[in-house]
């Protein structure tokens, strides 16, 4: 008798949680989007920069999409970066990462985060080696023992390491401390480091006279592609949703490959203060087709470069476990979106080695 | 006459023993009870920490909080014993120690002259306390901005700042263990014709003692506290580092590594104080 009245008391309890699940599976959506940015403007400011998704969340284009729907959507912007978009997303207050760098992205990976990649936020750009303007140094073998910075447990990271290597060098050849880039720049006009990789566009600060390029390169093989992804949870419960916000976003990325949007996108990416309009105009002067940056695809080039910042990243002992590509990658949203945007031959695809298909063959 | 001998026959003949052996027997009896009683209080303060482990075991094996944010026991002893044996740990720790022994050093003989003028001059006191008081309700954090534009981001930035947070404790700690110098000790060394040496090392030294060790150990507990806050800028090396690395790449086993090593450090710290304090105040035992 007892046992009965407990069961219907507790099934009592369960029928309005049952309810809102139901309800939530017949109208298929949710009552809020929460997407991340690894990073935040200059002192916190809540402007991302940098990327398409960027210029999406900027341009309102996410919002007006699901704004009928009456979906709320909650953007936050995380000053700590990619390591700090894992703990959010660890944490259980993300639904979708908007271009976490490789290192982070396979940290998480690594330690058990379940997601899943549904397209890139873009990919190459040059990489610099910046010391103050008062450094001697000609090489950046000349920096041998001394304190360089990079912001640690971020794509910066790798890149530097990567930087490093192409010299014959590594990590552990300097004194390597871990700052963001608005510290880091602070600590280039003080002299308090003697160089910096992966973290700074120097070219407003030679301006000022406060640092110099060392070296710089464009080899595709620094860096990796940026990653968008979903939270495993959100994807199988609101496919749908997911497709809508693919699309646009690609329709974003179509918007900003058009050359008369070069200086508009620049300006919106500007408003974080992490760097000048004049940074992106300089740092993007050689990027004559913008599709080759701006690109979303999940191609032989993406798999690759990440499969390669897999191995990486286990050589420099940064991850422990091993990290696999199969299940992680889910390209049918991004297809659609082209299909649907008439795209599919829009963007060059790229092979292994990040050379252009077309050119290769 | 050996004891040990003695207990295994002489504790059943207990009720019939002749009145001398009973005396002994009181002792033995004694000597169980405060042995007991002591087993009893090392009992009662392992009973919260083996809840808390008992807790942090279930979480973790029943997955109550997500393993990126709370790592199961096994995992941080694993890479305990990881970082102890490639010797990581042991060279985190030493850098660890040597910004806390010169900020020790620094802040705290500071801090000491600091309160022994105040103590023991009017005048002195009279100058400095108003803006030893203000400037000591600035927390640690408020002078780091400052300290970074005069000197830098580097060891004199770390050693700085936990100087400062020494500074603080020990004078306060110091100056009050001169105001509760009985006067008519004072008196006394007047009468003596005592010179200000002789009144510092005969007088204040011992008297005030109990306080000097309580600014002692609040210094050292403020130098670990700010420490890890302060190895989390700008650093690559200590124990504060290590533990920022290991949240930013999500091992959050070395975050607790870090935890258990301050911990145990404290407690090894608080010990030595304790020895010497005791061996130091011997002469007058109800002191400690």
């Amino acid at each position: 008798m007892q046992r009965r009245t407990f069961t219907t008391l507790l099934g009592a309890a369960a029928l309005p949680t049952f309810s809102i699940v139901r309800a939530q599976s017949l109208t298929d959506k949710p009552s809020v989007i929460r997407i991340g940015f690894p990073n935040a403007g200059t002192g916190g400011r809540p402007v991302p920069t940098g990327n398409f998704p960027a210029s999406a969340d900027q341009l309102g284009e996410i919002a007006q999409e699901f704004k009928a729907d009456g979906i709320r959507l909650e953007w936050k912007y995380y000053a700590g970066a990619g390591p700090a978009l894992n703990e959010a997303y660890a944490n259980g207050l993300l639904d979708f990462a908007f271009g976490h760098g490789d290192l982070p992205l396979i940290v998480g990976r690594a330690t058990g985060l379940k997601h899943k990649i549904i397209l890139s936020s873009g990919r190459f750009g040059p990489t610099y080696f910046v010391v103050p303007s008062g450094s001697n140094a000609k090489t950046v073998a000349d920096l041998k023992g001394k304190k360089i910075a990079t912001f640690k447990g971020t794509a910066g990271q790798t890149q530097m390491i990567r930087f490093l290597r192409r010299a014959g060098l590594e990590e552990k050849d300097f004194r390597v401390i871990s700052l963001n880039s608005d510290d880091t720049k602070a600590a280039l006009a003080t002299g308090d480091i003697d160089g910096t990789a992966g973290v700074v566009t120097p070219f407003d600060l030679e301006a000022r006279g406060i640092a110099r390029t060392l070296v710089s390169t464009d080899d595709p093989a620094i860096t990796t592609p940026g990653t968008v992804w979903v939270g495993e949870t959100f994807e199988q419960s609101y496919p749908q949703i997911v497709q809508r916000l693919v699309t646009r976003l690609v329709k974003v990325a179509e918007w900003g490959t058009h050359a008369e949007n070069r200086d508009k996108q620049f300006n919106l990416w500007a408003r974080s203060g992490t760097d000048p309009y004049s940074n992106y105009k300089t740092d993007w002067g050689k990027v004559t087709d913008l599709r080759t940056r701006i690109n979303p695809l999940l191609d032989d080039y993406y798999h690759a470069a990440l499969q390669r910042a897999i191995g990486e990243i286990k050589e420099f002992k940064l991850i422990r476990k091993d990290v696999s590509l199969d299940g992680w990658i889910e390209s049918k949203y991004l297809d659609t979106a082209l299909k649907e945007l008439k795209l599919e031959n829009h963007w060059p695809q790229f092979d292994a080695k990040g050379v252009p298909k077309s050119k290769a063959a | 006459m050996s004891l040990t001998a003695d207990v295994p026959e002489g504790l059943p003949r207990d009720r019939s023993a002749p009145a001398q052996r009973s005396d002994r027997q009181a002792a033995l009896w004694g000597f169980a009870a405060a042995g007991a009683r002591l087993l009893l209080i090392v009992a009662a303060g392992l009973v919260l920490p083996a809840l808390l482990f008992t807790l942090w075991w279930t979480a973790t094996e029943r997955h109550w909080v997500p393993e990126q944010i709370l790592p199961a026991p096994a995992l941080v002893w694993q890479s305990l014993a990881e970082l102890w044996h490639s010797g990581e740990l042991q060279s985190h720790l030493e850098i660890s120690a040597a910004r806390v022994s010169w900020s020790l050093l620094i802040g705290g003989s500071a801090g000491l002259l600091l309160g022994l003028a105040m103590g023991l001059s009017k005048t002195a006191k009279a100058y400095l306390y108003p803006t030893f008081d203000v400037v000591s309700q600035f927390p640690v954090l408020g002078w780091i901005p400052l300290l970074i534009i005069f000197v830098g981001i580097d060891e004199p930035l770390k050693v700085s700042a936990i100087s400062l947070a020494v500074v603080v404790p020990v004078a306060v700690n110091t100056l009050h263990g001169i105001a509760n110098v009985p006067r008519s000790l004072f008196e006394v060394a007047r009468v003596h014709r005592f010179s200000l040496p002789q009144v510092i090392w005969r007088v204040v030294l011992p008297a005030a003692g109990p306080s000097l060790f309580t600014a002692l150990r609040q210094g050292v507990m403020q130098a670990w506290l700010t420490l890890v806050f302060v190895e989390l800028l700008a650093s690559s090396e200590g124990i504060g580092y290590l533990m920022v690395w290991g949240r930013q790449l999500m091992q959050m086993d070395l975050v607790v590594v870090g935890m258990v090593v301050i911990g145990i450090v404290g407690v090894l710290i608080e010990l030595v104080l304790g020895t010497l304090e005791a061996r130091l105040q011997r002469w007058r035992p109800a002191a400690y």
